[in-house]
């Protein structure tokens, strides 16, 4: 009896208890409503830093107003957005590359911004970065920078080795000098590597810019069938996949790897670099030796890569308007500017790139990223804001990397990389 | 007085007779227990049973996590069986399982054999290797992937030392997965110890007497008493282990990333890259199913063995 009464007196506090947190959570007196918007990024410090100027001088020009900046690593930031999405508790405003915006904005999970711009705010942008917002004519995020690629150097170790760099665009080495030079440079042991190219974690599409010096393409004029099979895209893999087979640069510096390219570079384990301005203030603090910037390798034609964000307001937005007033406050001309400076990008407004912009650190190296900027194909452009660019990406990663580290044919590696293309192509 | 045993006291449910109708004086006794195990089937059931349905239904769709999902019946499953590198995913992991699993178990037992005899710092020894269980796993990839490490990495380093030219361990597809798997035995060695430890603690002395006073050497001991009482914890452990093998994710996420090429792309890996890499969410949970099922299949084909095993011992 006793023993039943305490099961009996057991149960009935537990759910007595149970009934009172219930109860007392539904019973909370909702919070007072503040106007909050959440902004999800990623970013060196330099970028947080620039964001975080931003959001200061928004909140005080706006009383009242709280911006929450949301900082995520990069490689799981998609996934982290997507699934929020999916949740219906997207962050209000998100930083997004020009490749993943076809994507958004396919899917709706970025607003229409239309109603919330002038009529000729699109003007106020270089072409090339306003066609990459918008999708059916329609912007669905606003450019805020680009960046691009070029060609850092170990001034020290090409001196040793004899080797002079291009002063100008039209002096660029060809695709058969950068090779020379690397293999001087192999010769001479003064790093264990010639060069090595920064194309992880995702951004497979880098390669993409050799295959357009080369005269090739991915995707035919309107989009809808796979070019990489063809006599330019085998030989791209080809001549890619030699720095591998020669031993020109690192093996762990293959497009799936999680090597980190900087350090190499400033660590002395490689002569050059193939990467981004905005590695400027990593090697800038980083390296010991004296080092600079020249342009990239060339072929039949200069071409490069169109890096750099845009910011999109998502459809889970409760005050969207005043989102989009966000968004429009950060790429204005002013903080535009003062953003690119800071974390040394390069701007995407017309006015600016037409005054020109006097970087404070290391001007000389960041002219020749702001002349690469000139050499980004349209096509290529059109090709990596494809809806679909999200799911050619992955597949191109897992194929390059094959005739990369485990020896695939370039032939074979095309023919998948284009099996994968029509049928995504197919499902429209 | 009537004897003790011949006291009639009013049963329970007369009590409850008095106040309940008839349905739930039936029903009563069966809710109670219930009641004792909702907490844990509350969780078990938002966390669990309704992921794993929702799973079964998103597999059968194709969904992008930011778009509608859209029926399409058996077609992931149907694109399964041609997937190359779905079968190179599932080879890397039957691979794997087959080099960690047997490997940790045996180290372990050695390892909690040793250490449960009087040695000079036995509790130190202990501690040192079930460190690495209680790290987390991602520390522990990142403190790997910095020892293997092709330019900076210390093993290179060891190896030069004594003459040996240094190896490209991660970016290799020769030596990835080696890489990887001497990375798990580090990480699961540990544990098996651990879990050994207690059991052979639990055994009584007194076998190992007898078998002394039968003239048993230690292999005899080894073999016809401690083996034999060891056998659940070994089936424990061997399901725990496959059931790890099979779910690795962070340690190869961290370190290779599932290359160089497919080297060290297991099924988990394959799963997470078509979910959020290109946003292929039932496909992903086609492969998820499946995975769930043949742990399943092998569980329950391991527990039958065992069962069986035991009732001829």
């Amino acid at each position: 009896m006793t023993q039943f009464i305490n099961r009996r007196s057991l149960l009935k506090t537990g759910a007595g208890l149970g009934a009172g947190l219930v109860t007392g959570a539904l019973g909370m007196p909702a919070r007072a409503q503040e106007k909050q918007l959440t902004f999800a990024v990623w970013g060196g410090d330099a970028e947080v830093a620039g964001y975080k100027d931003v959001i200061a001088k928004f909140e005080s020009a706006n009383p009242g107003v709280k911006v929450k900046l949301d900082v995520m690593p990069f490689a799981q930031f998609y996934q982290q957005v997507d699934t929020r999405l999916a949740g219906r508790q997207a962050p209000d405003i998100f930083r997004v590359t020009y490749q993943q915006i076809g994507r958004y904005a396919t899917n709706k999970a970025a607003i229409d911004l239309t109603q919330y711009l002038d009529k000729d705010f699109g003007k106020g942008f270089t072409p090339a970065v306003w066609s990459a917002v918008n999708v059916k004519g329609i912007p669905y995020a606003l450019p805020h920078h680009t960046d691009t690629f070029a060609l850092f150097y170990n001034a020290e170790l090409l001196e040793k080795a004899g080797i002079s760099v291009p002063t100008s665009l039209d002096q660029a080495w060809t695709w058969a000098a950068f090779i020379d030079n690397a293999k001087k440079l192999k010769a001479q042991g003064g790093a264990s590597y010639p060069f090595a190219m920064s194309w992880q974690n995702g951004a497979v599409h880098r390669w993409m810019f050799y295959l357009y010096q080369h005269g090739g393409r991915l995707l035919n004029d309107d989009l809808t069938a796979s070019r990489i099979t063809e006599k330019a895209g085998i030989e791209t893999i080809t001549w890619t996949q030699s720095w591998f087979t020669e031993g020109l640069v690192p093996p762990s510096t293959s497009v799936k790897s999680a090597e980190k390219v900087q350090n190499l570079f400033a660590n002395g384990t490689i002569a050059m670099m193939l990467n981004g301005n905005w590695q400027i203030p990593f090697v800038e603090q980083q390296m010991k030796a004296k080092w600079g910037v020249t342009y990239l390798p060339r072929d039949v034609a200069m071409a490069d890569d169109l890096g750099g964000t845009c910011v999109a307001v998502s459809r889970d937005s409760k005050t969207p308007e005043l989102a989009a007033e966000f968004v429009k406050f950060l790429v204005n001309e002013e903080n535009m500017r003062s953003f690119v400076d800071k974390a040394q990008l390069l701007p995407v407004r017309s006015s600016i790139v037409d005054k020109g912009i006097e970087f404070s650190l290391r001007p000389k190296e960041m002219k020749v990223f702001v002349d690469q900027t000139k050499t980004i194909p349209e096509h290529l452009v059109s090709t990596v804001i494809h809806p679909n660019w999200g799911k050619f990406n992955p597949k191109m990663a897992d194929e390059l990397d094959l005739a990369f580290t485990s020896g695939q044919s370039p032939e074979q590696t095309a023919k998948n990389i284009e099996a994968h293309i029509e049928r995504l192509l197919l499902r429209g | 007085m009537a004897p003790t045993s011949m006291i009639h006291e009013k049963p329970m449910n007369e009590i409850a007779t008095s106040r309940f109708s008839g349905w739930w004086v039936s029903f009563k006794p069966r809710l109670t227990p219930y009641l004792f195990i909702a907490p844990n089937l509350i969780l078990f059931s938002v966390f669990i049973f309704f992921p794993l349905l929702y799973a079964a239904f998103i597999s059968v769709h194709e969904w992008s996590l930011i778009d509608e999902p859209l029926y399409v019946g058996a077609e992931n499953y149907t694109r399964l069986l041609t997937d190359y590198q779905f079968w190179q995913a599932m080879k890397n992991t039957v691979i794997y399982s087959v080099a960690t699993v047997p490997t940790s178990l045996a180290i372990g037992l050695m390892l909690a054999i040793g250490l449960n005899r009087d040695l000079f710092a036995r509790t130190l020894l202990r501690s040192v290797y079930f460190l690495p269980v209680v790290v987390s796993s991602v520390a522990t990839a990142i403190i790997a992937a910095w020892l293997f490490n092709d330019h900076y990495g210390v093993i290179n380093a060891l190896l030069k030392l004594i003459g040996i030219s240094p190896i490209s361990w991660l970016s290799t597809t020769t030596w990835a997965l080696p890489s990887i798997i001497l990375t798990t035995l580090w990480t699961r060695v540990g544990f098996c110890m651990v879990v050994y430890l207690a059991a052979l603690q639990s055994i009584s002395p007194t076998y190992y007497e007898a078998a002394s006073i039968d003239g048993a050497t230690r292999f005899q001991q080894f073999r016809h008493v401690t083996w034999p009482m060891l056998r659940p914890t070994t089936f424990l452990l061997l399901i725990l282990n496959v059931i790890h093998s099979f779910q690795v994710f962070d340690l190869i996420y961290v370190m290779t990333g599932g290359g160089p090429g497919f080297s060290t792309t297991m099924i988990v890996q394959y799963i997470y890259q078509s979910a959020f890499a290109t946003s292929e969410m039932g496909y992903a949970s086609a492969m998820g199913i499946i995975l769930f099922l043949l742990i399943l299949l092998f569980t329950l084909l391991q527990w039958r063995v065992n069962k069986r095993t035991e009732e001829f011992v």
